[in-house]
């Protein structure tokens, strides 16, 4: 396979969807923090929440295609600001101030008219009693194989050595947006005001001052941990080297993404009858092979395994880093508090 | 230790660009001083170029207990963005003045001095006219807002009280214990071996402190999650107990049956911390009393058998302990009475199980709507298990909540589950924040009033102790707040309960045949003229406001239009015209604010000094620092509150008014209000003030020794040493420790300290003539009226959504941008394709009270006939601004209205009539 990645570690990000409860944090943190006041960007959130099962944004950005299918680029849709969803600015002035009274309410005035980064929000699948559903937070995967920088005509994007980061240099970015087209998570956006394309920048900022990016370190859900995969100390090694509970999304997009997810559990679904099914999936395991792979299934054994020995008293290391006796050991070597940097 | 990531190859103007995004020029601490489930979350605050950027997380809660896990990074997406409110567009700069009709919003700026010296007059106009009744003051719990209303405190005008205001109260909680919410520190939850999430939403309304539910079941605990829908809280829940809407008690109840019928109960715990041993008289259904057996003995003195002697015994008074004794559970025995004559008694506990067979797991899986073996199941792992019921204020919010919320009780009290680590109940509980609220009480500035003060304050609970040597801290406390209500020395708080009876339109409405709960044998007026007759409730505001009408409406921090259970239809048409003068402070415009007739800009949180609700939940003094100047002309509350202050002095002079006659018939003086206030101008200054009330905390033991202004911006928060004397740290009976997670009552089960009930016990009889007329004397099911009109397809449930705080941060365009961006409403697929209602469509939600235009927005997670219409939208955001709280039509239950009992009397926000407004019945119309 043809790859650019001439990284030499490589920084990973871990979500547990048992403790992820879809609050936006991370979203918000990230939008405020790199697109909030850029114009051109409003419809970009490069870090999203959504839920699964659902449409996600881009709308339906599963079958969009991209990445890599037998080892060879596959070039998919470009999704649009409209199928990203949001953008949206109110008519405030019209409502507050117009003097219309009731006749006038806060509506959208600009954005996308069909869609939203968030839009199908706890909907979930299943039938009543037994529906279903969890949060999937989702930003740029800096994939080991990443089909935008191999679809790129620039050098424009890169594969950063010492983070294996993926990046943009914007000031080299032409906007032809083949990035977009070959990334199979949907994950980049383009810029109309500036005609370049853009994406999560992994904070890059934050790193070199040795604080950890803004999702993770404002996750007040405690479910997300960054650092690199090869530092055995860290919390990502542990989950994704070690106890192997952390797998990537659509691992058979082929691009080696190094978000991990530690799949969710879920309560025991209902018979007909009423009575609990304890042994039962509420959530299809099916439906989680499709995104996490086959893998998912010996993943969750061994969360159900560790989780039980807890119940009976006895210690479990995966339990206690899942845990997370101290929020500072979810960040890995990133660990500075941001409040101490005084600027020169 | 920190080490970087070096970006080598991130170079260039794009890079550098970033780079500078993430830079700043001073960084403060911050917090937000508002009513958020109470937050108390520490962040840092970025400023550059004299604006704020952001915000983050200060992560900087240090461990308390060994084995749990820490507080860090508690924050939410609303507070990651807070920011961005303070320059949003319905951000309020300069005072406004209405100069449209009221509600089209046409204001227009006005100096501060006119916007005063209007409102000044009109509130002295009003005091001429009718007198203090007719200055109404809106209660809101935000502390940052409270300071705007001074003039009532320092006035004793009305104010009404937050419980019914906002509904949130806990009734079966105050009903069983006597006290507020006795709840524990969210790290406590971490100890639970069961969890039970039973009308609460944690994953939406508790999302900074959440993960401790979540790290409670990595440690081997189980969370249950018992919810009509599947809700987004059950996600993480190892079951779903999907109740049928309203039939909780039914649940509890049925788990308390199991306990008891398979020997389950513990049987010390109830003998001791319980009403269950307690003798009933058969004949006429109420409790022994001392005054039945012997002549001159006690109302309250109440009675066991005790099965050692086979004899009567008096139930101690002044403790809990039950050595030497062995109270009968069971059995019926003959008791003489003073006058020679016998009398059956039972303990109580013989009664409840006679009344549990109503509750079979098989009968109340019908009522359930869930299988008798998850009922059986389920209370068996109660009785086992250390169990924490995580309960928010849902279920006061239900017509017969106050049943469900006993029937919660008697579940953890047959099994023990109260007062140690992992078990209890989690509702809401702020607590004193001492030093701002004596400050103006002390003879002059500085520590050593503070320490004078203090001692006097100690010296009168001695003497209220004197009375009786049984009285515990909690009955003293409770008996002072009692004191403070009645005298009204500093405000006037008011249960509203009666002015919105006579004044707002409800008397109408409570008293329609079509609304009347079966249980009520009477008219609802005869109820309400009967608890005013027998002098349970103060005339001072329960007969007032039969003949004063409200002329000044004043709202700090709150919108009364969004939130009144009743809608905007009833207050606009009965309440508004009334209104000569409403006053509306706040740093947005609101609904209520374009109702107003001023409009006065508060400063933002990043704009004044403040503290963030001081909890239960974290006994953190969490500090909010001025990072930046108030924008425009905008101006602290604090300093809003007393310029009005000044207003009304200045403006009282001009026309020769020296005093008036407060509620009491007492002359009031109106000169020298700013000098009491601010101790003779020794404290006008904020940063003085604040930090007076910091040094003094620390003097009441509040704060730990030494702490001040100064110490609190090194680390931005605090840990509290003592509950302090205001505020409901007093219902929690149980000491802070500095090394341990808190759990509330303790004193009761490991010092054996009696109850602030009518029995001393945790009360699950309640022998009140109402309550025995209603059939209430003991926890049971009652399906919730068909309040809306009951003919109705659908019955609506809310609550609290994930995006807002109340309507705070609902018009933040950030905040839109992460959901629907416009107000919907949650309906079940299956019911939505037989209504032709397809995901996203425009729908109407009506009620017999009014109706709201809203999207639909289809899941399977909703139960059919349900649709959970979360709440918080403002009303300006929907077609025609009518929202959900005007499909409600706010129902009272009768039995709020009962007192003269025991602990059934009027504390401030305590026991007292709250709407009801869960279970309402609506249709859904498709708009065209």
């Amino acid at each position: 396979m043809a790859t650019r990645n001439g990284s030499k570690r490589q920084l990973a990000w871990v979500f547990d969807l048992n403790k992820c409860i879809g609050c936006q944090t991370c979203s918000v943190a990230c939008k405020v923090l790199w697109t909030q006041e850029e114009k051109g960007a409003e419809h970009e959130w490069w870090m999203t929440v959504n839920t699964a099962p659902g449409r996600g944004t881009p709308k339906d950005w599963e079958g969009m295609g991209g990445g890599y299918e037998g080892g060879k680029l596959k070039l998919g849709h470009k999704p649009t600001a409209e199928e990203f969803g949001s953008g949206w600015t109110y008519n405030y002035d019209e409502v507050l101030r117009g003097g219309h009274g009731r006749s006038k309410h806060l509506e959208k005035v600009s954005g996308s008219k069909s869609w939203g980064m968030n839009w199908d929000e706890d909907e979930g699948g299943g039938e009543f009693p037994n529906a279903y559903f969890f949060y999937l937070p989702r930003l740029c995967n800096h994939c080991t194989d990443p089909p935008c920088v191999e679809s790129c005509p620039t050098t424009a994007l890169f594969k950063e050595e010492g983070s294996g980061l993926v990046l943009r240099n914007e000031d080299e970015c032409q906007g032809n947006e083949r990035c977009a087209q070959a990334c199979p998570y949907k994950k980049i956006y383009f810029n109309e005001a500036r005609g370049i394309s853009q994406h999560c920048i992994g904070c890059f900022p934050r790193l070199e001052q040795g604080v950890a990016p803004a999702c993770v370190r404002q996750c007040p859900g405690r479910a997300a941990f960054v650092g690199f995969l090869d530092d055995e100390g860290s919390s990502v090694h542990k989950l994704v080297e070690k106890w192997k509970v952390a797998l990537p999304l659509h691992p058979e997009f082929g691009t080696k993404p190094n978000v991990y997810y530690v799949p969710p559990l879920s309560p025991a679904p209902l018979r007909e009858d009423g009575s609990f099914d304890e042994g039962g999936a509420r959530i299809p395991p099916s439906y989680l092979e499709e995104l996490f792979g086959a893998k998912v299934h010996g993943a969750l054994d061994v969360v159900r395994t560790e989780l039980e020995k807890k119940r009976r008293g006895q210690d479990s290391e995966l339990m206690d880093a899942l845990i997370l006796y101290r929020w500072k050991d979810a960040l890995g070597h990133l660990d500075r508090d941001p409040g101490e940097i005084v600027w020169s | 230790m920190a080490a970087p990531t070096r970006i080598d190859r991130a170079k260039g103007t794009w890079a550098d660009r970033y780079r500078k995004l993430w830079t700043w020029d001073e960084v403060h601490f911050g917090s937000h001083s508002v009513d958020c489930y109470p937050g108390g979350c520490s962040w840092r605050v970025f400023v550059k170029d004299g604006k704020i950027v952001r915000e983050e997380q200060a992560g900087l809660h240090p461990p308390i207990e060994p084995g749990i896990p820490d507080m860090n990074p508690m924050g939410c997406q609303k507070g990651a963005c807070w920011s961005h409110c303070h320059y949003s567009q319905d951000r309020v700069t300069h005072p406004l003045k209405r100069v449209g009709e009221r509600g089209k919003g046409e204001f227009e700026e006005v100096s501060w001095d006119e916007a005063l010296g209007d409102i000044a007059d009109g509130m002295l106009d009003a005091l001429e006219e009718q007198g203090p009744a007719s200055i109404v003051t809106l209660f809101t719990p935000e502390p940052g807002a409270a300071p705007a209303r001074v003039f009532s405190d320092v006035l004793g005008l009305p104010t009404t009280d937050g419980n019914a205001e906002f509904q949130d109260f806990s009734p079966g909680w105050h009903l069983t214990w006597g006290l507020y919410n006795p709840v524990s520190t969210m790290d406590d939850w971490f100890l639970a071996e069961l969890t039970l999430i039973w009308h609460a939403n944690p994953v939406y309304t508790n999302i900074h402190w959440y993960h401790y539910l979540a790290e409670s079941r990595y440690n081997g605990g189980e969370i249950v999650t018992i919810a009509p829908d599947y809700s987004p809280s059950a996600i993480h829940a190892d079951h779903h107990q999907p109740v049928r809407i309203g039939t909780d008690a039914a649940l509890a109840l049925s788990m308390c049956k199991v306990i008891i019928d398979g020997g389950l109960y513990k049987k010390q715990f109830v003998q001791e911390q319980t009403d269950l041993p307690l003798l009933i008289r058969k004949d006429d259904g109420r409790f022994l009393r001392g005054s039945d057996v012997t002549e001159g003995d006690l109302e309250d003195q109440f009675f066991w058998w005790d099965t050692l002697t086979g004899t009567l015994a008096p139930a101690p008074r002044g403790t809990l302990a039950t050595t030497g004794v062995d109270p009968a559970l069971e059995g019926s025995f003959s008791v003489m009475l003073k006058d020679g004559s016998t009398v059956e008694v039972e303990p109580v506990f013989a009664k409840l199980q006679r009344h549990l067979d109503d509750y079979t797991p098989e009968k109340a899986g019908e009522i359930c709507e869930i299988h008798p073996d998850n009922i059986r199941a389920l209370a068996r792992k109660v009785a086992t298990r250390k169990t924490k019921i995580f309960i928010g204020w849902n279920s006061g919010k239900y017509y017969h909540g106050d049943l469900m919320e006993r029937s919660m009780a008697l579940l953890l009290g047959l099994t023990g589950n109260w007062g140690k680590k992992g078990t209890g109940t989690r509702s809401w509980a702020i607590m004193g924040y001492d030093g701002e609220a004596f400050m103006s009480e002390k003879e002059g500035p500085g520590q050593e009033a503070a320490q004078k003060l203090i001692a006097g304050m100690i010296a009168m609970r001695r003497l209220v102790a004197q009375s009786d040597p049984t009285m515990t801290t909690e009955m003293v406390q409770n008996r002072i707040a009692c004191m403070a209500a009645e005298i009204g020395g500093v405000g006037f708080p008011m249960p509203p309960a009666f002015m919105w009876y006579y004044q707002y339109g409800y008397k109408e409405r409570w008293n329609d045949p079509e609304n009347l709960d079966p249980s009520m044998k009477r008219s609802f007026d005869e109820y309400v003229e009967e608890a005013i007759e027998k002098g349970w409730w103060d005339a001072r505001y329960a007969k007032t406001y039969q003949t004063v009408e409200p002329r000044v409406l004043f709202e700090s921090g709150g919108n009364v239009l969004r939130r009144q259970r009743g809608g905007q239809k009833l207050l606009l048409k009965n309440l508004w015209p009334k209104l000569k003068l409403i006053v509306s402070v706040d740093y947005r415009l609101t609904t209520t604010g374009l109702y107003s007739d001023y409009v006065l800009p508060a400063a933002q949180h990043y704009e004044k000094l403040g503290h963030s609700m001081p909890s239960v939940h974290h006994l953190n003094f969490v500090l909010c620092d001025e990072a930046v100047e108030p924008l425009g002309e905008s101006l602290p509350d604090a300093e809003i509150g007393v310029l009005l202050l000044e207003k009304i002095e200045e403006r009282a002079k001009a026309r020769g008014m020296k005093e008036f006659k407060d509620l009491s018939g007492n002359p009031r003086s109106l000169e020298g209000l700013v000098d009491r206030l601010t101790q003779g101008g020794a404290l006008r200054d904020r940063e003085r003030a604040f930090d007076e009330g910091i040094r003094d905390n620390a003097v009441y033991g509040v704060l730990p020794k030494g702490t001040t202004l100064e110490t609190l911006r090194e680390k931005g928060s605090v840990r509290f040493t003592n509950w302090g004397m205001v505020g409901h740290g007093q219902s929690q009976g149980s000491t802070i420790k500095p090394d341990e997670v808190h759990n509330a009552l303790r004193w009761h089960t490991e010092d054996k300290v009696p109850y602030d009930t009518l029995v001393r016990r945790a009360q699950y009889y309640i022998d009140h003539e109402w309550f025995l007329e209603a059939g209430e004397e003991l926890p049971t099911h009652k399906e919730p009226p068909h309040h809306g009109g009951s003919g109705r397809r659908f019955e609506m449930t809310s609550g609290h959504n994930r995006w807002s705080i109340h309507s705070m941060n609902m018009t933040n365009d950030v905040i839109l941008n992460t959901h629907r961006g416009e107000p919907f409403v949650f309906i079940n697929d299956r019911d939505a394709a037989e209504l032709g209602i397809e995901n996203g469509d425009q729908v109407k939600l009506v009620s017999d009270a009014g109706d709201s235009k809203m999207a639909a927005k289809l899941t399977p997670s909703c139960r059919p006939g349900q649709v959970i219409l979360y709440n918080g939208f403002e009303p300006y955001m929907h077609k025609d601004w009518y929202s959900q709280a005007d499909l409600e039509p706010g129902h009272v239950k009768h039995l709020g209205f009962a007192a003269g009992y025991g602990h059934l009397q009027y504390r401030p926000l305590s026991w007292q009539p709250i709407p009801a407004d869960r279970a309402v019945r609506v249709d859904v119309e498709k708009l065209s």
